[in-house]
Order: structure tokens, then C-alpha cells, then sequence
């Protein structure tokens, strides 16, 4: 076989197990899932202040801000659901005795599933901010819809391919996919953001923490909303320093996340072998 | 390499703990179109041995060649023309067999318009057919395995690696998966058998491998075998009611070294001659006795198995 043939086939195997991986996410009803929560989030601040009573934001951009509050949120819960097991189940539940011993490169199996997981993750984000356009749209006209929105959205994008990329990472580490799943879930729900509160605290910019670049996602929108999950700046905190996340710093960070913990994932997941 | 050799295990060795040797140095060749028993007790070594074989280990230190191709080295080539089923793999419970399988297929470079056929034509033959598209989450412990051989086979492997395939089935089960190696053979497949049951590698193998103390301990046909061993019992059934006195007689002869009573035969034990086993015969002739019939004890490969094995798992220092 050619090294173009050879190449060829690796990159059909990877096709072929990003389809695999999208039809368990599709079958566990977990793109449903989610796709339903990405909607109705976003929903939920359209519909609630006129049943209230309540003004919408003056600005498209004010709006979006508030919307997107959940945005971080919605991106760990699916990044979470699915990332968690999609290493550690192949081991845990014994499938890879079935899918290892077949003619394809560890790696084509591997990197398909991070596609997968980065794809339906993705869609949360997309139908998140689909919704959030067509609210502005009906609410202020699309015409006022912003280019930081599309920033924001481009950031929300960054920022779910570090958060899968480091629960891939949990899940080619760990040896059970429900640890991996709520380690990863707790890392970017409460112990990067605590961290980012006691480096804040120590007068220490939080720059390196994703959780912290992941407040650009709303910061880029111009309003004083910051992100579920965000130990920054406002409320009780207010007499803290105000580190707030520089936009390509926040990019380069997100970045290195995204590609660090996936090749370390990659890497550990290629060794890992089925023993015992 | 030769070519008409299938598999070679070349001084594979294993630890999965420093000093701890699963495999010791281990070597053979099996040639193509024979179907080969893989014997040997609980952590003997013969899994370890697979799963390198099909990547999913990687040796201390030896190689494990497929058609001549390191499978250590390049599994994705070496797996080409294997089909495997090894230990009880987990199933995809979400998915229905043709959803499996028809990954699997393509994965395996089928041709996408053939699949759906080949996939139907599997399943019949592993008595699936029904079930092509209702959720493996359903289904029984015999079906998942029946299944899961069902994907062993579903390209025409050149090689097949089947690592206890019949646990978990019932005799019917059982039966159908030996009747398939069998078939397997008909059709050309080089199969190697893992099992630690003599009696499934004895009806199935016309080769054995004997691994015990992370050791090969003997590699024959299953016909020289039991040309090595010597029956030592014999089995007399007597046309009128065994008495004391007959007892007493039979015992009586310097030849017979035991005596025992089953289902109203009588069998004694002797030195396993023919010559011993003839003037037996002949005495009790002699005697009067009505001999119904009279049959020394086939070759049993279950007691050379007892015979070679140790008793202690195989892992030595």
C-alpha cells in the first residue's frame, strides 16, 4: 500500500468513526438532549421579561450579553456529556476488545471520537446562538446585530474546543467514564474558576485559566455580564483587582488548551492497551 | 518467512509486572488451514498471547507475525485478514447488529453496496437473522456472543483468532459454534482456539498447543497425542450377575492392579499392554465367565491434559 493509500484509508477510518461516535451520542439521545437545553436557554431569557413585565436591554449587544450568560455553561454540559466516556468507555465497558483488534490505527478511532465530541458540541453552540440571533432579530432587527456577537460566537467555539479537549484528556486518563465525565465537569465549573478567584484574590492575573478566557465570550459584547461558572470581577467581589481577559491572550490560551490537552490525550489514549 | 505459514510467535515474552513473566520466551508457527488448540489453565498465558497477537498488548519483548507481517509493528496491515474475538467483548448495546456491522464492514474496506447482503447472509448463518435490526441491548448472553462471531467472520477472514469462543452458551450454543469452526475449516480458515477446556479443543482442533507456567509445554497433532497415551482401564460387562466370587477371581490376577464397579460393569485397572489386556480375556474365558463385551479405555486427551499441566497458575519468576 501506497503511503497516499495508506493516508487515504487513515483519514476514511477517521470519517467513519466521527459517524460511529455521532450515531452513540445520536442513540443515547444526548444530541436531543442538549440541542433541546440549547434552545430553550436562550428561549428563556426571550420569553421571560415580557411575561414579567420587564424592558429588554436598550442595546442588541446588552441583550446578547445577558443572553449568553449561560453560554459556558451549556458549552461544559456538552462537553461533559460528550467527551466524558469516550475514551474510558471503550476500556471500562470491554467494547475495545471488539474495536481495537481491527485493521485501522489507534489514532484514526481516537481522533474520530474528539471530531465527534467537537462536532456535537458545536451544534449546542450553534443552535444556542441561532436562537439568541433570530431573539435580536425579532427584538432590535437584524440589522443590528453586531460583529462582536459573531466574536462571541467564534470565541464560543474556542472555548468548546478547550473545554472538550481537556475532559478527552480526563477520559483518556481516567479509567472510568463517569470520573472522567464529572472530573472534567467540576474542572471547568468550579475548580478553574476557584482557582482563578484565589489568584485574583492574590492580586494574580488569572491570565493562563480558560475558565478566565472564557469570559471574553460575554466581555467581547461590551456589557458588565460575566459567564456562568466566572470568578471574576462584580457583585461581593467588587473591591478585587480587575483582571479582565485580553482578547488575543484569551485566544492564545484557549488555543493552547484546545491542541495541548488533545495531543496529551491522544498520546495517553495510544498507549493506553487492554489489559486485565 | 515461509508462506504457508499463518501465525509465528516469535520468543514472546510479557510481564506485566517487573519480573513477573505471563509468557516466557514463547515460539510457534501455525501453518495455514489448520485449526489450532490453544490449551492451557486460567492465567496460563494464552490471552496475553492473543492480544498481542491483535494489538491490543504490546510484548516485553519477541515478535507476532500474521501472514508475515509484524503485527507488533504494523497492525493495521497484519489485522487485515483476521477476524477476532477475543475474551467477552463489550457490546455497543445501542446499536442494532446491522448498525454494528456494517461499521465494522467498512472499517474493514467492504465493499459499501455488498454490506447490507453479507450482513444478512452473517447473521443467518449465526442464526441472527431476526434480530438484524432490533437493539443488542436486548439480547441474551448467547446472542451478544453469537454476534460478536458474527463480526469475527463477516469479511471472509483469512485468520481467525477465537479466544474462548463458547463461553457463555448453552449446548445447542455450543454445538453450533463448533459445527462453525469445523465449517471453518472446509472453507480454508486458519483458526486458532483458545480454550481451557480439552474436551471443546478435542472435538474441534486437529492441533494443539499446550501452555502452562507461561511455558509452551507441547505442540502436537491431536492424533499423536493420543497415540503418546496408553489406556490403563478396561471395561467388562458380564452376561450373568456379577457375584463376589467372580469378584474375588478377577481380583485374584496378578495382572489386574485395581478393581471398581459402574453402572453394574465391571473395570479393572492394569498395566495398559495389549498383551496384559489379551491374556485378561483369556482367563476370564477360561473361567466360564459370559463376557457381553469387553473394552480397554479409549485414549483420553482430558488426562494428558491433567497429565502435562500443573496445578499452579502459570507464572513463573
Amino acid at each position: 500500500m501506497s503511503f497516499k493509500d495508506d493516508f487515504c484509508t487513515d483519514i476514511n477510518h477517521v470519517y467513519l468513526n466521527t459517524l460511529f461516535e455521532l450515531k452513540k451520542h445520536w442513540k443515547k439521545n444526548r444530541i436531543i438532549l442538549v440541542s433541546l437545553l440549547a434552545i430553550a436557554l436562550p428561549l428563556l431569557f426571550y420569553a421571560i421579561p415580557p411575561l414579567l413585565g420587564s424592558d429588554y436591554s436598550d442595546t442588541a449587544n446588552g441583550f446578547a450579553s445577558s443572553n449568553l450568560a449561560f453560554i459556558t455553561l451549556m458549552i461544559i454540559i456538552s462537553a461533559a456529556m460528550f467527551t466524558g466516556d469516550s475514551i474510558s468507555s471503550e476500556f471500562e465497558n470491554r467494547t475495545g476488545l471488539m474495536l481495537f483488534p481491527t485493521p485501522q490505527r489507534q489514532n484514526s478511532i481516537f481522533v474520530g471520537k474528539y471530531i465527534a465530541s467537537l462536532l456535537a458540541t458545536w451544534l449546542a453552540v450553534m443552535l444556542y446562538y441561532l436562537v439568541t440571533l433570530i431573539a435580536i432579530g425579532q427584538i432590535y432587527g437584524f440589522d443590528q446585530v453586531s460583529m462582536e456577537f459573531g466574536q462571541s460566537f467564534f470565541l464560543a467555539l474556542l472555548y468548546s474546543a478547550s473545554a472538550v479537549s481537556l475532559i478527552y484528556f480526563f477520559s483518556s486518563v481516567m479509567k472510568r467514564s463517569i470520573t472522567s465525565t464529572l472530573i472534567g465537569f467540576f474542572a471547568l465549573m468550579m475548580i478553574l474558576p476557584i482557582v482563578s478567584l484565589v489568584l485574583t484574590l492574590g492580586d494574580v492575573d488569572p491570565w493562563f485559566i480558560i475558565t478566565h478566557s472564557a469570559d471574553l465570550i460575554t466581555d467581547v459584547l461590551g456589557a458588565s455580564t460575566t459567564s456562568f461558572g466566572s470568578a471574576s470581577h462584580g457583585g461581593p467581589m467588587s473591591g478585587l483587582a480587575d483582571f479582565s481577559p485580553d482578547f488575543y491572550v484569551g485566544i492564545e490560551v484557549m488555543t493552547a488548551y484546545a491542541i495541548g490537552f488533545f495531543v496529551a490525550g491522544l498520546g495517553i489514549a495510544n498507549r493506553k492497551k487492554m489489559e486485565g | 518467512m515461509n508462506k504457508e505459514i499463518a501465525i509465528r510467535i516469535e520468543n514472546l515474552s510479557k510481564e506485566y509486572v517487573k519480573g513477573v513473566k505471563v509468557l516466557d520466551n514463547i515460539s510457534f508457527d501455525i501453518m495455514k488451514g489448520d485449526i489450532v488448540g490453544y490449551l492451557g489453565p486460567n492465567g496460563s498465558g494464552k490471552t496475553t498471547t492473543i492480544k498481542i497477537l491483535t494489538n491490543l498488548l504490546t510484548p516485553t519483548s519477541g515478535k507476532a507475525f500474521i501472514n508475515g507481517i509484524d503485527a507488533t509493528k504494523n497492525p493495521k496491515k497484519a489485522l487485515c485478514s483476521v477476524g477476532a474475538l477475543i475474551e467477552v467483548p463489550g457490546i455497543y448495546d445501542y446499536l442494532t447488529p446491522n448498525d454494528l456491522l456494517a461499521y465494522f464492514g467498512k472499517i474493514r474496506g467492504m465493499d459499501k453496496k455488498k454490506i447490507g447482503e453479507i450482513i444478512s447472509e452473517v447473521l443467518t448463518k449465526v442464526k441472527l437473522q431476526d434480530w438484524q435490526y432490533k437493539k443488542i441491548g436486548s439480547f441474551s448472553t448467547g446472542m451478544q456472543r453469537r454476534l460478536a462471531i458474527a463480526n469475527s467472520i463477516l469479511h471472509e477472514p483469512e485468520i481467525l483468532i477465537l479466544d474462548e469462543p463458547v463461553i457463555g452458551l448453552d449446548p445447542k450454543g455450543i454445538k453450533d459454534i463448533r459445527d462453525m469452526i469445523k465449517q471453518f475449516q472446509k472453507d480454508g480458515i486458519t483458526t486458532l482456539l483458545s480454550s481451557h477446556l480439552m474436551h471443546e479443543v478435542s472435538a474441534t482442533c486437529d492441533k494443539v498447543i499446550f501452555l502452562d507456567g507461561s511455558k509452551i509445554l507441547d505442540y502436537a497433532t491431536v492424533d499423536e497425542i493420543k497415540s503418546r497415551m496408553v489406556a490403563k482401564s478396561i471395561t467388562i460387562r458380564f452376561i450373568d450377575t456379577v457375584t463376589p466370587e467372580l469378584l474375588a477371581q478377577i481380583n485374584a490376577m496378578e495382572q489386574v492392579s485395581n478393581i471398581d464397579r459402574k453402572n453394574g460393569d465391571v473395570i479393572i485397572g492394569f498395566d495398559g499392554r495389549d498383551e496384559t489386556s489379551h491374556n485378561i480375556l483369556a482367563q476370564l474365558m477360561k473361567q466360564g465367565n459370559k463376557i457381553a463385551s469387553f473394552a480397554p479405555e479409549e485414549a483420553n486427551l482430558e488426562d494428558f491434559y491433567v497429565s502435562v499441566m500443573s496445578d499452579e497458575k502459570g507464572v513463573s519468576s
